[in-house]
């Protein structure tokens, strides 16, 4: 059929586009296998305290780790957008008979792909070092992670539209970065957080991820963390892909 | 002359039967809105190019040209007006559009980080072709353009001419039965200028029609066999390069008198007066007269100057050019429009 067809040579499209900056991709993961060889070990003393009181340290630490990951993964798409319209490439694949829906799903299974293949990886090396996931939560979890990849591509798509430069959108993306990470409780549980971080924290997207994180890596797939994640993080794409249509059509048309 | 002007365009009309046209475009209206308020960027085009035919719009910076390609090309919806691209409504058929047109933007569109066979394959396969087919394809263009030396290295390698010739086979791939090009040899060095213009004319002569905008003289002078100009969105005058020429144009003589031999207004008013001057204009330190016939012309103004005993340091004789036709239409110089020098 010719809408798969135009999806899958899109999306092999960007995969070799990611493909060629193998940089980009090593450096990913570079930065959480930092945090887990050099940050992890400092939490063990913390381990039957508060936001540790499930399982091993490892198993607070990678999911929170994971969804640092899919964030990262493409908190820059916008940069690849910037230079794609400056090169001309959208204005030519728009003027093909290809629909739209192929041109933007063929970005985000790139995007999807290229957070998952990193994520398993980085699972695999926190195995033998106490992290003792549970399949069908971690299932469940790449899911929900592919919706924080997915509505974060999708912000930096439509930041990058309205800063029209790349050094600005840099600039945007370093300056929001650790308030995210740190308010989300990624590294640290806000468990051990003031009263007043934790109420911040409830208006970062992200918490309620890395909430549902930990709950997913031991396999609790049905508590309420997880519900709210899934309602947090799917009224965020929503918001993040309408917004990003909005600004893509307006600017390019 | 605007009598003149439309008759022609009704003879042209006539010559061209409605089903035969690769373009019909009637009314075509596109206005922005700035802060600076409402831009009339392209204000009611008619237009008719014949099947087969390379066409080419003429205009300087800002007139309109990019905006009324973007709207044949579906990129941008019009205000107001039709268009009849290779037989589709751009309006409410655009899918037929695009599958029966190529696209040259001014950025050109080439992948930079893929080597050029892949832009090529992948463009054959977003327009439906088969894996074998769009290699196969591929390797025809790489062959018909000239690319093999470079095919396989990522476009971002590639000088200013093997790029455009790589974005000029995109276009193609398809075998698209009208071809636009957005001032396809901007920045291009005069042998990769003529190298591309004889790209260009061998594919009309497959059959291809090609509709191009330009705003070098020397281009929409050697390339089109029609024309329009354009200026402020709006189309002043349209014919082959010759047709507007010999309509709109005349020969220039351009003198220039030893410094200070004789008031330079004075010589003028001499000459302005001569029958065979049709006007006469100071252009610095020289005199600019328009003539009907410059052989007939040029030994009566040397004789003239010769017997008012004015010293001469240079005269000559040039034929009519595109500048002088928008000159007369916009009475602005092409050249200087962007620059605001002349006039």
């Amino acid at each position: 059929m010719k809408l798969i067809t135009d999806v899958w040579v899109l999306m092999v499209r960007k995969l070799r586009e990611t493909l060629r900056q193998p940089v980009w991709v090593v450096m990913n993961l570079f930065f959480p296998l930092v945090l887990l060889a050099l940050f992890a070990p400092l939490l063990h003393s913390l381990v039957g305290g508060p936001g540790f009181t499930r399982g091993s340290v490892l198993d607070v630490f990678v999911p929170g780790i994971l969804v640092m990951l899919a964030y990262t993964s493409v908190s820059s798409a916008g940069w690849f957008l910037l230079t794609e319209l400056d090169s001309g490439v959208i204005e030519r694949l728009r003027v093909t008979p290809v629909s739209r829906f192929a041109l933007l799903m063929g970005g985000i299974l790139r995007d999807v792909l290229a957070m998952i293949v990193p994520a398993l990886v980085l699972i695999a090396i926190a195995l033998p070092f106490g992290f003792h996931p549970r399949w069908a939560g971690i299932a469940v979890l790449v899911a929900l992670l592919a919706l924080v990849t997915v509505a974060t591509s999708a912000a930096s798509n439509a930041l990058a539209l309205i800063l029209r430069r790349v050094e600005s959108l840099t600039a945007v993306t370093n300056g929001t970065l650790f308030p995210l990470l740190f308010l989300s409780g990624m590294l640290l549980p806000l468990a051990l957080a003031p009263g007043w971080m934790r109420v911040v924290g409830h208006f970062n997207p992200l918490y309620y991820v890395v909430e549902a994180s930990r709950d997913l890596a031991v396999g609790t797939v049905t508590s309420a963390a997880v519900g709210e994640a899934f309602l947090v993080m799917g009224g965020v794409t929503v918001v993040a892909t309408s917004w990003a249509t909005h600004v893509y059509r307006k600017a390019v048309a | 002359m605007h009598k003149l002007l439309s008759r022609a365009s009704d003879a042209a009309r006539a010559s061209s039967p409605p089903g035969r046209d690769a373009l019909v475009i009637e009314g075509l209206r596109k206005s922005f809105r700035t802060r600076g308020g409402t831009v009339e960027a392209v204000r009611g085009i008619d237009l008719r190019v014949a099947q087969g035919e390379i066409f080419g719009f003429l205009g300087p910076n800002g007139a309109g040209k990019t905006t009324t390609l973007r709207m044949l090309t579906t990129l941008l919806p019009p205000d107001g007006g039709r268009a009849l691209v290779a037989g589709a409504d751009i309006a409410t058929r655009p899918q037929d559009v695009r599958r029966r047109i190529g696209y040259v933007g001014q950025q050109g569109g080439a992948d930079r980080p893929a080597t050029g066979r892949e832009n090529l394959v992948l463009q054959g396969r977003l327009y439906g072709q088969s894996r074998g087919e769009a290699a196969a394809r591929a390797a025809e263009l790489i062959d018909l353009l000239e690319l093999s030396e470079f095919a396989d290295r990522p476009a971002l390698t590639y000088s200013g001419g093997q790029r455009r010739r790589l974005e000029v086979a995109l276009g193609i791939v398809h075998r698209p039965q009208v071809l636009f090009l957005d001032e396809p040899t901007t920045g291009l060095d005069p042998q990769n200028r003529a190298n591309l213009w004889d790209r260009l004319r061998a594919l009309r002569a497959t059959g291809t029609t090609i509709f191009l905008t330009t705003h070098y003289l020397e281009e929409a002078d050697a390339l089109p066999d029609r024309l329009a100009i354009i200026d402020h969105g709006a189309i002043v005058s349209e014919g082959t390069p010759r047709e507007l020429k010999q309509r709109l144009a005349r020969e220039t003589v351009l003198i220039k008198p030893r410094p200070a031999s004789r008031p330079l207004e004075e010589l003028r008013r001499d000459l302005a007066a001569q029958r065979f001057v049709d006007e006469a204009r100071i252009e610095g330190e020289a005199i600019r007269l328009a003539v009907g016939d410059g052989t007939e012309a040029l030994p009566a103004i040397v004789a003239l100057l010769q017997s008012d005993g004015v010293p001469v340091e240079t005269i000559s004789l040039s034929a009519p050019s595109l500048d002088d036709v928008f000159l007369r239409q916009t009475g602005r110089s092409l050249r200087d429009a962007g620059k605001g020098e002349l006039s």
